[in-house]
């Protein structure tokens, strides 16, 4: 299983990466933030209600006529003036009241006044709805009627077809009654009922209240206009139906409210004028608020919620842009990269009041208890949060109505973003420079510590001989320390390395002088004595001398090369001629040997010291013999390969000892068995083949055959080229 | 009768050789350090000075005795006999202008035979030369007598034991001397690749001879061989 490596480099970048904390910590402190704001902008908003609604405490001129001391209002007879957005053109068609289309109130069975038959859902019924643009209430109907009958021409009647209704009160508490019926489809004017419907002299024609009729597949519909200054603060429309065309009597009666009597006329709403002016002068902030009665209807509002984002439009705009590369680079990347993946920008929502005539919410049922209340609540489309506050308005110890006020949290929403903005700056920035110091600061050392690998693993070769000291560094940390203590280790080892391979040299030269001593006094013994035994001794006296003087000289042989070496010339031979001329001279000096001898005919040049070559060959033949089955060959080839000359000497026999074969190569190192121990044997032979060998610059090695049957040597040499 | 002078700092071995080089009838005279060495010379020259290099605490004082010595005669043989046996040691020794260099190996036996040849050839170098000693190879000639050797009638100079490895291979050309039988011949005991220097020393002397000179070939793996 392949085993990861993770350097030191890659641990301090995983380390690091606690940095990444950072932002979210960041994080959680803006939304902290963001709390807080918020929690601000709820104060600042139930202030900015109860700074409003103080403004309309313990005024009952602004409610007495509004309907406002009613313990209950119910819709459908109690009408709502809602404020029309756009100018209505009377022409029956209804087109202009599309956008309040769901507020029109549906009037059937439960509205049914009189009827003489039981009453048909077909036979009349209308959608109605009342509302107020520049001084004139308007009123749309939308009449399901089977039977339209419209007044005959020539009728002086108003009553005996379908008419409309009108009853209200005047601002001074006057009760009037108006009919509205039509010949044609077209302009129609109300007429005022002085005395009774019937008697057509007591109708007053009142141009003020204009209207149009038009028939439409299901019925009629009228569209109608009459002055504010008209109104008082009840009205209630009826519509009687005529169904049968011959005896023209009125079928059914459907309306708002009893248009008959003052007392059973429901009440209407119209915005008032006053309130408004009192918010406007209330300042312009940049809140939407309402002014709701205590039947949850508004009297006024102000204020658009898409400006009304709770903080001061000023305190969100960004610096100037001053075009610098920074901020070319803050607005072109980061800030496309943050919004894409991190901050949300606040988005566009909507958010219109359902229905003025009924405001609904926690906010509202607690301001009309008489508690100040903020809530937050989500955008009709559900994209933003809005803050809604309510706070009562008090007349003595009732609760007159309420004051709302709206904000949405785009403000807060957007300072929250800046503060991201430059929190995510500051955050890239350390987290950038953070970890690009710490993965120099950890390549540094990184490189440092694998120099000193790489000197270590230099400084020793594979024979475990120094091969360069290791420099130590001047640092003062514990890098500098290891490679200080590495370099006194591998000096202190090179120390002793030294006196090793010096050792039999230095051995075999203090051990001259003494040997030089007992030769030469055994030599004088000899020239002496003439007794038979002493000159038997003395002979194997001076035998054992001469062994110990070979062996010294052999233990110096190895030294003796290196120091030669380096004073050896090189020179351009046929290494072939050396090796064929060499494997005769052994044929005669072994000649119980038999050799194998392969080598290409063609001449292979090298440049060397042929001398230390043959007496590289000698070392390699004499260590083959010795291990070499006497009956087998010893096999010597040599091959060009490339641009190397490869010499082979292999011999059948015992094995290389395991693990052992590179040691082989080094000083003093032997794995004779004690039966051939006939002659010394300091295992130098193979460090000496070693020596030449390096200094050819060629390479050996020993190795069991491939048949497993004995071992061989091979030793590569650079080819010289040839130059023409 | 002739006087030699031992400068060695091992008593033993000094002892020995005095007694054996009186036994042969020689005037030996001992001397452990080099002042009292070198003030005898001054006084009294030997016939011959067997000098050990590292003498008591002066580890060259043999090298600066032999030049000393040098100084006093030119002609006086020289023999250094030392522990030491690279090569360095060896060229250096030969170049302060010592006549033969000896390790402490070499038995006695051989070490009389050189003195008596260094004797010999200071003794015969003034009498005329016999034509019948004369051994002609080429441009070669050989005094066995005087241990001389001439290229092209001028003289090589060669140590006792050069010259020997010369007459060696020069006796009979085209035969193959093995590094042993040189050794033999020269009657001294050394490795191969002391022999090896050797001869390279002897070619590098014939060269500044005669830039030409390739007379003494390598057998690789047997030896050397004289060549014409």
């Amino acid at each position: 299983m392949p085993k990861f490596r993770i350097g030191l480099r890659i641990k301090v970048i995983l380390i690091s990466s606690f940095l990444l904390t950072l932002p979210w910590v960041g994080y959680k402190y803006i939304l902290e933030m963001e709390k807080l704001l918020r929690q601000g902008q709820e104060q600042t908003l139930v202030g900015t209600t109860r700074a409003v609604a103080t403004a309309l405490n313990e005024r009952p001129k602004l409610f007495s006529t509004q309907a406002s001391f009613l313990q209950s209002v119910r819709k459908g007879r109690d009408l709502y003036a809602y404020e029309l957005q756009n100018p209505i053109t009377l022409n029956g068609q209804l087109m202009d009241w599309t956008d309040y289309d769901d507020k029109m109130v549906h009037y059937g069975r439960e509205y049914v006044q009189f009827s003489r038959r039981p009453y048909n859902q077909n036979s009349i019924s209308f959608r109605h709805l009342v509302g107020k643009y520049e001084g004139y209430l308007y009123a749309a109907f939308e009449v399901t009627d089977s039977s339209p009958i419209l007044r005959r021409k020539n009728s002086v009647r108003v009553d005996r077809n379908d008419h409309l209704i009108i009853a209200m009160t005047s601002p001074d508490g006057e009760f009037f009654r108006y009919v509205v019926s039509a010949h044609a489809d077209g302009w129609v004017n109300a007429w005022q009922i002085t005395n009774d419907i019937t008697d057509s002299s007591g109708l007053i024609l009142q141009s003020q209240i204009q209207g149009y009729w038009r028939t439409t597949d299901k019925g009629y519909n009228i569209e109608l206009r009459l002055p504010l200054s008209f109104l008082g603060n009840k009205l209630g429309f009826a519509f009687y139906d005529v169904n049968n065309a011959q005896n023209r009597e009125i079928d059914t009666i459907i309306g708002t409210s009893n248009t008959s009597h003052l007392n059973r006329l429901g009440t209407v709403l119209v915005p008032s004028p006053e309130i408004e002016k009192i918010l406007k002068g209330m300042g312009h902030t940049s809140t939407r608020i309402w002014v709701i009665d205590r039947h949850q209807r508004v009297l006024a509002q102000t204020g658009d919620i898409q400006e009304s984002n709770g903080v001061w439009s000023s305190s969100v705009k960004y610096a100037d842009n001053d075009g610098s590369w920074w901020s070319t680079i803050e607005k072109n990347i980061l800030h496309p990269l943050y919004y894409r993946y991190l901050i949300s920008e606040p988005t566009e929502f909507v958010d219109s009041l359902k229905d003025a005539a009924l405001v609904k919410g926690v906010h509202v049922s607690q301001a009309l208890n008489g508690r100040g209340y903020s809530h937050w609540r989500q955008s009709e489309d559900g994209k933003a949060m809005i803050l809604a506050a309510a706070y009562p308005i008090w007349l003595g110890d009732n609760v007159m109505g309420a004051v709302i006020a709206e904000e949405s949290t785009a403000g807060i929403q957007t300072l929250r973003n800046r503060a991201m903005e430059q929190l995510f700056n500051a955050i890239l920035a350390i987290i950038a420079i953070g970890t690009i110091t710490l993965f120099l600061f950890a390549s540094k050392i990184s490189s440092r510590i694998r120099r000193l690998r790489d000197e270590a693993e230099q400084a020793i070769d594979s024979q475990g001989r120094i091969q360069q000291l290791i420099s130590p560094t001047k640092d003062t940390d514990e890098i500098g320390d290891l490679s200080r203590s590495l370099a006194a280790m591998v000096g202190r080892l090179g120390q002793y390395n030294h006196y090793l391979e010096n050792l039999s040299s230095r051995l075999s030269h203090e051990l001259r002088t003494p040997v030089a001593v007992v030769r030469s006094s055994i030599e004088n013994l000899a020239m002496h004595s003439q007794d038979e035994d002493s000159l038997r001794y003395i002979a194997r006296a001076q035998d054992g001398v001469h062994r110990l003087s070979t062996i010294l000289s052999s233990m110096t042989e190895a030294t003796r090369i290196e120091q030669s070496l380096q004073g050896a010339e090189k020179e351009r031979f046929p290494l072939n001629e050396l090796v064929t001329g060499c494997m005769q001279g052994y044929q005669m000096a072994y000649p119980h040997q038999t050799f194998d001898v392969q080598t290409e005919t063609s001449d292979i040049f090298i440049f060397g010291a042929p001398d230390y070559l043959a007496q590289l060959l000698d070392k390699l033949i004499a260590n083959a013999e010795d291990f070499s089955n006497d009956k087998d060959a010893i096999e010597v080839s040599l091959i060009q390969q490339g641009s190397s000359a490869i010499l082979t000497v292999g011999n059948y026999g015992p094995l290389l000892p395991e693990n052992m074969s590179d040691q082989l190569l080094n000083s003093m190192v032997s794995v004779r068995s004690q039966q051939k121990q006939t002659k010394p044997h300091l295992g130098l032979g193979l460090f000496i083949a070693r020596l030449i060998t390096q200094y050819h610059h060629g390479d050996i090695q020993l190795r069991n055959r491939i048949d497993n049957q004995g071992v061989e040597v091979v030793v590569t040499f650079p080819i010289q080229i040839i130059e023409n | 009768m002739k006087k030699i002078v031992i400068v060695e700092d091992e008593a033993a071995i000094r002892e020995n050789y005095i007694d054996v080089l009186k036994k042969h009838g020689y005037n030996v005279q001992g001397y452990d350090n080099r002042p009292d060495a070198q003030a005898a010379f001054e006084q009294n020259l030997p016939d011959l000075a067997i000098i050990d290099i590292g003498l008591q605490n002066e580890i060259d004082g043999g090298f600066s005795l032999c030049q000393s010595l040098r100084a006093l005669s030119p002609t006086v043989p020289i023999i250094f006999l030392t522990a030491r046996d690279s090569d360095f040691d060896t060229v250096c020794g030969l170049r302060m202008g010592a006549d033969d260099y000896l390790t402490k190996d070499t038995s006695l036996p051989h070490l009389m035979a050189r003195i008596a040849a260094l004797f010999r050839r200071s003794d015969l170098l003034a009498t005329p030369t016999e034509q019948e000693t004369l051994i002609e190879r080429g441009s070669l000639t050989i005094d066995k007598n005087k241990m001389q050797i001439f290229w092209n009638k001028e003289l090589v100079e060669l140590t006792v034991t050069e010259f020997w490895m010369v007459y060696a291979l020069a006796k009979r050309p085209g035969h193959v001397k093995s590094r042993h039988d040189l050794m033999d011949e020269a009657q001294v005991v050394v490795d191969d690749s002391t022999i090896t220097s050797h001869v390279k020393r002897i070619r590098k002397k014939f060269l500044q001879y005669d830039d030409s000179f390739d007379c003494i070939n390598t057998v690789y793996g047997m030896g050397y061989r004289w060549g014409s």
